[in-house]
C-alpha cells in the first residue's frame, strides 16, 4: 500500500475514534444522567430522524437559509469591495477600518435584539444579524489579503512599466484572492452564529423555532437534535468550502 | 477593684458573650431558606409574591428571588437543583422529566385581551380564514386563541408568532398586526395610543394558570414549615388584594418595593390591580385541585401535555396547601 494511502486511513481511523469517543461520553452523560432534561445520544439521533422523516427539519432548514444566503451574499459583495477599498486606498481605510474593528470585537447576541428597535422583526432584521457577524471577517480577510501582498512582485511590476491598474488586477488581486475565499468561508461561518442567534432573538422561525419550541413544551431530545443538525450542517458546509479552497489555492500558489 | 472580683466580672462577661454568640448561631439555623427562581423580570405583577416574601422574611423564612430570563432557564434551574422554588406552568417538562416535581399553588390565572383592529376586524367571525399572532408555538396565548375558534367554528389562515406582548402592541399600533393576544399592560398601553381604532373581542371563560409555584416533592416534603409560612403569607396578601386592590399600594408603600418603578408605570398599579381582581384571577384558596382541573384540561389543548385520563396527584402536591389553608382559614 502507498504511503499516502496508509497515512490517510489512519487519519480517518483516529478521526471516527474522536467522534466514537465524543458521542459514547454524550451517550453516558445522557444515561447517567448529568441533568434529568439531557437526552442521550441514541435518543438524539432518533429524534433527528424522526425530524427529518416528518419534514420538519428540512422545512426549517428552508426558513433558516433565506437570511443566511440573502445576508453571506451581500457581505461577499458588499465586504470585498470594502477590503478591496481599505486595502487600495488609505483615506477608505481610515475611514472605514475602525467601525470594522469594532464590529468584530462587539458582543452580538447583545447588539442583534436592538436590531428590532429599527427594523422590526421580519427578514431585514435577520439578515442584517447575519451581516453584522460576517461583514467584519469577510472585510478584514479581504483587506488584509490586498495589503500582504508580496512587495517584490509589486516592485517588478512597476519595474516592467505596469500600469496602476495592471497592478491591481494581475497582481494585487490574484495574490489576495486565497485570503479573501478563506474571508468568505469564515464570514459564512459567522452567518451560521447569526442567523441562529436572530432565529432565536428575534422571532422563532427555521431551525431557531425548532429549538424554542422542542424546548418549551420539554421535548429535549427534539431540542437537541435540532441544534446538533445546524452544527452538522454549519461543519460540513464549512468543511466543503476548506476543500474547495484547498483545491482552487493550493499551497503553492498561495505563497506566490 | 479587687482581683475577685476582676476574675468573676470576667467570667460574667465571657458567658455572656459565649450565650450571645450560640443564640445568634441558633437563630441563623433556625431560619430557612428558600431558593426561588423567576422566569421574567420582576414587575408589577409580581407585588404580591414580593409582599409575601417580605412577610415570610419576618417570620424567619427567607424567600431569595432569582429573576431569569425566561420559564424554560427557571425551570431547569429546578430541574438541576438550583433552585428550590419555581414559577411558571411548565406541565409539559413536569410530564417529560424523570424528577417528581409537583405543583402546589396558583399565583394568578390566565389574564390575556384577543385585540383587533376595527378597521378591518368587528367579530369573531371576522378573523375566520385570517391571520393572527400570538406568542410562540406552544404557548398559552396560541392555546386560547385555538380554544376560542373551536368555540366559534372558525379557522384561522395562519398563526405567526412573535415573542412579547410588548412587541405585539408596537406591532398592532404601527399597522403591521392586525389581530393578536395582548397582556393588561400592553393592552391598556394600546387602547390609551389609539383608543378608537382596536376592539377587545370577547373571551369568555379560560381559568387556566398563568403563573403557578413548583418544586420537587422533596423539597416539599422536607421543608413542610417554610413552605406553610410562605404559602400562609401568599394567601394572606391575594386575600387582603382581592378585598380591597388599594392594599397593594400600601404595602408596596410601607415595605418599600419596586422602589426604581419608572414613573409612566407607577400610574398603572392600581388600575392592573383593580381588573385583575375584577376578573377574578387572583384565587382565594391558591387554586388546588380546581386549578389543576382546570390547567389540565387547558394545557391538555395547547399541546403542552400529552395523553389520557391525566391525574392531578401526577402535577400537584396539594397537602402544602392544605396545610397553610388550614392555618388561615378556608
Amino acid at each position: 500500500m502507498p504511503r499516502g494511502s496508509r497515512i490517510a486511513r489512519r487519519r480517518i481511523v483516529w478521526q471516527l475514534i474522536s467522534f466514537a469517543l465524543v458521542f459514547g461520553c454524550w451517550e453516558v452523560a445522557g444515561r447517567w444522567p448529568i441533568s434529568a432534561a439531557f437526552p442521550p445520544f441514541s435518543q438524539t439521533l432518533l429524534a433527528m430522524l424522526r425530524m427529518i422523516a416528518d419534514g420538519s427539519l428540512p422545512n426549517a432548514y428552508l426558513s433558516t437559509v433565506q437570511p443566511l444566503v440573502i445576508g453571506v451574499v451581500l457581505c461577499g459583495i458588499a465586504g470585498i469591495g470594502f477590503g478591496v477599498g481599505m486595502g487600495l486606498s488609505r483615506a477608505v481605510e481610515w475611514f472605514t477600518l475602525p467601525i470594522f474593528i469594532i464590529l468584530q470585537a462587539a458582543p452580538m447576541a447583545a447588539i442583534i435584539p436592538m436590531i428590532t428597535y429599527v427594523y422590526g422583526i421580519g427578514l431585514t432584521a435577520k439578515v442584517l444579524a447575519v451581516v453584522f457577524l460576517a461583514a467584519p471577517v469577510i472585510v478584514m480577510n479581504s483587506y488584509k489579503g490586498i495589503r500582504n501582498t508580496n512587495p517584490s512582485l509589486i516592485q517588478m511590476c512597476r519595474a516592467f512599466l505596469g500600469t496602476r491598474s495592471q497592478e491591481v488586477v494581475k497582481i494585487i488581486l490574484p495574490h489576495a484572492a486565497a485570503l479573501v475565499f478563506t474571508g468568505l468561508r469564515l464570514g459564512l461561518a459567522m452567518g451560521f452564529i447569526g442567523v441562529v442567534i436572530a432565529e432565536l432573538l428575534i422571532t422563532p422561525t427555521g431551525i431557531g423555532d425548532l429549538i424554542t419550541y422542542h424546548g418549551s413544551v420539554a421535548d429535549y431530545p427534539e431540542m437537541f437534535a435540532a441544534v446538533a443538525s445546524i452544527i452538522l450542517v454549519a461543519a460540513v458546509t464549512i468543511h466543503g468550502l476548506e476543500r474547495l479552497e484547498r483545491r482552487l489555492f493550493p499551497p503553492e500558489v498561495r505563497g506566490s | 477593684m479587687p482581683a475577685r472580683t476582676k476574675i468573676s466580672l470576667s467570667i460574667v462577661l465571657l458567658a455572656s458573650l459565649l450565650i450571645g454568640l450560640s443564640c445568634g448561631e441558633a437563630l441563623a439555623q433556625s431560619r430557612t431558606k428558600i431558593r426561588y427562581a423567576l422566569g421574567d423580570v420582576i414587575s408589577v405583577d409580581d407585588l404580591p409574591l414580593l409582599i409575601a416574601v417580605e412577610r415570610a422574611k419576618a417570620r424567619g423564612v427567607d424567600v431569595e428571588i432569582t429573576a431569569f430570563k425566561s420559564e424554560e432557564i427557571a425551570t431547569q434551574a429546578v430541574i438541576n437543583g438550583q433552585a428550590d422554588v419555581g414559577q411558571g406552568t411548565p406541565y409539559a417538562a413536569l410530564q417529560k422529566v424523570s424528577i417528581p416535581i409537583r405543583f402546589f399553588y396558583q399565583l394568578f390565572a390566565l389574564q390575556f385581551f384577543p385585540i383587533v383592529n376595527k378597521e378591518f376586524y368587528k367579530s369573531w367571525k371576522d378573523l375566520d380564514g385570517q391571520e393572527v399572532v400570538v406568542h410562540a408555538r406552544g404557548s398559552g396565548t396560541e392555546a386560547i386563541l385555538n380554544l376560542i375558534a373551536k368555540e366559534q367554528g372558525i379557522k384561522y389562515k395562519h398563526m405567526s408568532y412573535v415573542p412579547g406582548s410588548e412587541v405585539r402592541a408596537l406591532g398592532l399600533l404601527k399597522g403591521n398586526i392586525k389581530a393578536t393576544i395582548l397582556d393588561s399592560t400592553n393592552k391598556n398601553y394600546v387602547m390609551k395610543e389609539a383608543p378608537d381604532k382596536f376592539l377587545i373581542l370577547p373571551l369568555g371563560q379560560v381559568k387556566a394558570s398563568d403563573e403557578a409555584l413548583f418544586a420537587t416533592r422533596e423539597f416539599l416534603e422536607k421543608n413542610q414549615a417554610a413552605i406553610a409560612v410562605f404559602l400562609e403569607e401568599l394567601i394572606k396578601i391575594t386575600r387582603a388584594i382581592n378585598a380591597n386592590p388599594n392594599n397593594v399600594l400600601d404595602e408596596r408603600k410601607k415595605l418599600g418595593l419596586l422602589k426604581d418603578l419608572p414613573a409612566k408605570l407607577e400610574d398603572e398599579v392600581l388600575p392592573f390591580y383593580q381588573e385583575a381582581v375584577k376578573n377574578g384571577i387572583f384565587p382565594n384558596d391558591g387554586g388546588g385541585e380546581r386549578a389543576a382541573k382546570n390547567d389540565l384540561e387547558f394545557f391538555l389543548l395547547s399541546g403542552q401535555l400529552k395523553g389520557e385520563n391525566l391525574k392531578v396527584e401526577d402535577f400537584w402536591h396539594l397537602a402544602p396547601l392544605k396545610a397553610a389553608l388550614a392555618k388561615v382559614g378556608n
